[in-house]
C-alpha cells in the first residue's frame, strides 16, 4: 500500500452495496457514517422509508469555511462547482435549508439511477470539494499568463523582477494547518503548513521531506515532477497571511503549466498533491513500527546472549556432562 | 526527651561513617606545584628530546599524590602530553620494561586521563598504551588501580 | 571491526574482569539489609572502589563504578546528529522497559549516558562472570551496529517514498 487513492473506498462499496439491493429489489434502509482523512465524514442515510430508492449523502469537512471564503461571501459558488463535478441525473445537491443537521453539503442519491460512473464520482467527493480553490487558481493562472503574453517586450523586463502574482487561496484543512494556493503567471504554487506533534516525528519528518526535496534532483527520471522546497519559517507568498508558529513545517510545491495544461493532468496532480499529508504521515508512522518490530527482535538476540551466562543452560549447551545419577538398590536417588 | 527512639544516634558518633577524604593515606607533607616545576620541565625536553623510554620511566616513578587537585591536573597535562608522544610502535617496549609499581601508576594515569575532556580527545592514544599494557600484564596493574587510595 | 573499537572493547572487557569480584556484604546501615553498596543513597566511601572511566572519544564513553557487592557499567552510546540521538533514545528506552528480562539492566541510566547496567554480586553468583562480560561487550558492538542500520533504512524508506511520490507527478 504505497499510494493512498483518491476516493473512499468504504463510500463506493456502501453505493454499490445499495444499488444492488435497489436492483434486486429489496432497497435497505441505511444509516452509516463514513470517515476520511483530515476530519471529513460522510453521513449516509435513507430519509423517507417508504422511498427508499433515495438516499441523503452528507459531507461535513473541516476545511469547509475556508473553502467557501475562496470564491467570494458565501458558499454559492462552491456548491455550482461541486454541482458542474457531479452532474448528472441520479444526483441532485439539496439546498441549504435541506441539509442534514450538522453537514455541510448533502446530495440526493436516486439509487435507481446511479451507474458505474456516477459511483466512483460520488466517491471522491471530498476530493471535489477540496479541488475547488485549485480550480480558481488555474482560471487566474490563463488570466495571468494571457495578460503576460499580451505585454510589450519592455514592459516584459520590469514585470519580471516583480511577478504576477495572484490571489492566493487558503485552505484551513486541520485545526492548525493549511494548504496555501498560490497562482502566478507561470506557476502556481502550493504551500503545506503541517505541525509534528512529536519530537520524534519532527526528527523523522525532517529527514523525509528532505529526501523530498533531494529526490528530483538525484533521479533523473522524476526530473519533471514539480519541485519541492521545505523550510522551518514561511515562505515569502504566504508570510503576512499565516500566524507564527514555531512548530509549522512548510512544504512548497511548485506546479508548473505540464501539471495543468489539461483537465486530465489537472485532476491527477490535484487528487495527488491532496494527498500528501496523508502519504507523508503514513509513512513515518510505518518507519515507526518497523523500527518498533525490529527492536523488539533484538531484544531477544540480547536476551539470549544473556542466557547463556546462566549457570544451568551453560552446562546443557556446551554438552558437559552432568555426574550420572546413582541410585540404591530399591531405586532411590543416591545422596552424598 | 518522649521521642527518644528517633534521635539519630549515629549522629552523635564522629567514627561512625567514612567519607571520601578519611580514606586519603596521612601524607607527610603536600607536594606543590613548584615542587614539581623541575621534573615538568625535565619531562619537556626528554620527551622533545625525542627520549621518550626516559620521560615515561620519569612520570612512573614517584607521583605527586600528595599534591592537590589543581596541581596534579597542571601535572597532568605534562603527563598527557609525554604519552601521546610516543610513537605507536614503541609503546610495548616501553611497558616492558616498567616495574609492576611503576605500571600501576601508568595505569591510573590512563584511567585519569580517559575521565578528562583533554583525555578523552586523545582516546586513541590512551587506549593503545591500555592494550599494550593489558597485553604484557594482564589485569594485575588494574586490580591494583581499584584498590589503591592514593590517586594521581 | 574499525581501528579504535578494538582496544575500546578490550580496555572495558579487562576493566571488567578485574571489578567483577563481588562478595557478600551486608549493609552497614540497616540491619538484614543487603544492598548493592554503590547504589545506596548515603554511600560509605571504604566499600567503593576507584571508578574507571574509559573513553573512545568524547561520545563514546564507558563508566565502571565498582563496589564491594555491585558493579555499575554506564554506557554512552554515540550520537552523532538528532536522528541518531533519537533512535539511541527509543532504543534504549524500550531495553529499559524490558530490563526485568535482562535481570543486569538498569531501568534509567544515570546523567550523562544513554543505559546503565548493574551487577551485583546475586548476578555473578548465579551467573558466569565471562560471559557477563561477554553480553557487555557484545551490547556495545551491537548497538552501534542497530543504531546505524536503523538511521540507513529510515533515509533509504524517505528516499524510496519521496521517489515514489514525485513519480506520479510524470505525465
Amino acid at each position: 500500500m504505497l499510494h493512498l487513492s483518491a476516493n473512499n473506498t468504504l463510500l463506493e462499496a456502501t453505493l454499490i452495496e445499495l444499488q444492488q439491493a435497489v436492483q434486486e429489489n429489496s432497497p435497505l434502509v441505511v444509516d452509516r457514517i463514513v470517515s476520511d482523512f483530515d476530519h471529513t465524514s460522510f453521513h449516509l442515510v435513507t430519509p423517507d422509508n417508504d422511498n427508499r430508492q433515495f438516499i441523503h449523502l452528507s459531507i461535513v469537512t473541516k476545511a469547509w469555511p475556508s473553502l467557501a471564503q475562496c470564491g467570494g461571501v458565501d458558499e454559492s459558488q462552491l456548491i455550482q462547482f461541486i454541482n458542474g463535478k457531479l452532474t448528472n441525473q441520479a444526483t441532485e445537491i439539496l439546498p441549504k435549508n435541506q441539509t442534514t443537521q450538522g453537514y455541510d453539503m448533502t446530495v440526493r442519491v436516486d439509487l435507481t439511477k446511479l451507474d458505474d460512473e456516477s459511483i466512483h464520482n460520488l466517491s471522491l467527493l471530498k476530493t471535489y470539494v477540496m479541488s475547488f480553490p485549485f480550480q480558481l487558481a488555474f482560471d487566474e493562472f490563463q488570466r495571468l499568463s494571457q495578460q503576460f503574453a499580451t505585454l510589450a517586450p519592455g514592459e516584459e523586463e520590469s514585470s519580471l523582477s516583480q511577478p504576477h502574482r495572484g490571489q492566493s487561496y487558503r485552505i484551513q484543512y486541520r485545526d492548525d494547518e493549511n494548504i496555501y494556493v498560490q497562482p502566478s503567471n507561470d506557476r502556481i504554487t502550493v504551500i503545506f503548513e503541517t505541525i509534528f506533534k512529536d519530537e520524534t516525528d519532527k526528527i523523522f519528518g525532517k529527514v523525509f521531506l528532505q529526501e523530498f526535496v533531494d529526490a528530483r534532483k538525484r533521479n533523473r527520471s522524476i526530473q519533471s515532477a514539480p519541485q519541492v522546497l521545505f523550510s522551518n519559517v514561511a515562505p515569502r507568498e504566504i508570510a503576512t497571511t499565516s500566524m507564527e508558529n514555531s512548530d509549522s513545517r512548510f512544504i512548497t510545491f511548485v506546479l508548473f503549466p505540464r501539471h495543468f495544461n489539461n483537465t486530465e493532468t489537472q485532476f491527477k496532480t490535484i487528487s495527488q498533491i491532496l494527498q500528501f499529508r496523508n502519504y507523508f504521515h503514513y509513512h513515518i508512522k510505518c518507519s515507526k513500527a518497523f523500527m518498533h518490530s525490529r527492536m523488539r527482535f533484538r531484544v531477544n538476540t540480547f536476551i539470549k546472549v544473556l542466557n547463556r551466562a546462566k549457570f544451568d543452560s551453560e552446562e546443557n549447551e556446551d554438552g558437559e556432562k552432568e555426574p550420572q545419577q546413582r541410585r540404591t538398590f530399591t531405586g532411590r536417588k543416591m545422596v552424598y | 526527651m518522649s521521642d527518644w527512639r528517633r534521635i539519630d544516634i549515629d549522629a552523635f558518633d564522629p567514627d561512625c561513617r567514612l567519607t571520601a577524604n578519611d580514606l586519603i593515606p596521612p601524607y607527610e607533607r603536600q607536594v606543590t606545584l613548584q615542587e614539581l616545576q623541575p621534573k615538568m620541565e625535565q619531562l619537556r625536553t626528554l620527551s622533545s628530546g625525542g627520549d621518550t623510554r626516559g620521560a615515561v620511566q620519569l612520570i612512573t616513578q614517584d607521583p605527586p599524590y600528595s599534591a592537590d587537585d589543581t596541581t596534579k591536573n597542571q601535572y597532568f597535562q605534562v603527563v598527557l602530553e609525554t604519552l601521546s608522544q610516543v610513537r605507536q610502535a614503541d609503546i610495548i617496549n616501553i611497558v616492558k620494561e616498567l616495574n609492576t609499581e611503576q605500571q600501576i601508576v601508568l595505569v591510573k594515569y590512563l584511567y585519569k586521563g580517559m575521565s578528562l575532556p583533554e583525555g578523552q580527545k586523545q582516546g586513541g592514544i590512551l587506549l593503545a598504551w591500555f592494550e599494550k599494557l593489558t597485553q604484557s600484564s594482564g589485569v594485575t596493574p588494574i586490580v591494583h588501580y581499584l584498590s589503591d587510595r592514593r590517586t594521581v | 571491526m574499525s581501528q579504535s573499537l578494538r582496544p575500546y572493547l578490550t580496555a572495558v572487557r579487562h576493566s571488567l574482569e578485574a571489578a567483577l569480584t563481588l562478595s557478600n556484604f551486608s549493609s552497614q546501615e540497616v540491619e538484614r539489609h543487603n544492598r548493592p553498596e554503590i547504589e545506596v543513597p548515603i554511600q560509605s566511601a571504604e566499600l567503593l572502589l576507584q571508578p574507571m572511566h574509559i573513553s573512545r572519544n568524547e561520545n563514546e564513553q564507558v563508566l565502571i563504578e565498582p563496589s564491594v557487592n555491585s558493579v555499575r557499567v554506564n554506557i554512552m552510546v554515540k550520537q552523532a546528529d538528532e536522528i541518531e540521538q533519537i533512535l539511541v533514545h527509543k532504543f534504549t528506552r524500550f531495553l529499559e522497559q524490558r530490563a526485568e528480562a535482562f535481570y543486569i539492566l538498569r531501568r534509567t541510566p544515570i546523567k550523562g549516558f544513554s543505559i546503565s547496567f548493574l551487577i551485583t554480586n546475586k548476578h555473578t553468583e548465579s551467573m558466569k562472570t565471562g560471559k557477563l562480560i561477554d553480553f557487555i561487550i557484545e551490547f556495545m558492538e551491537e548497538v552501534d551496529k542497530e543504531i546505524s542500520e536503523m538511521k540507513l533504512f529510515l533515509n533509504a524508506r524517505a528516499r524510496f517514498v519521496a521517489e515514489a511520490y514525485l513519480g506520479e507527478f510524470v505525465y
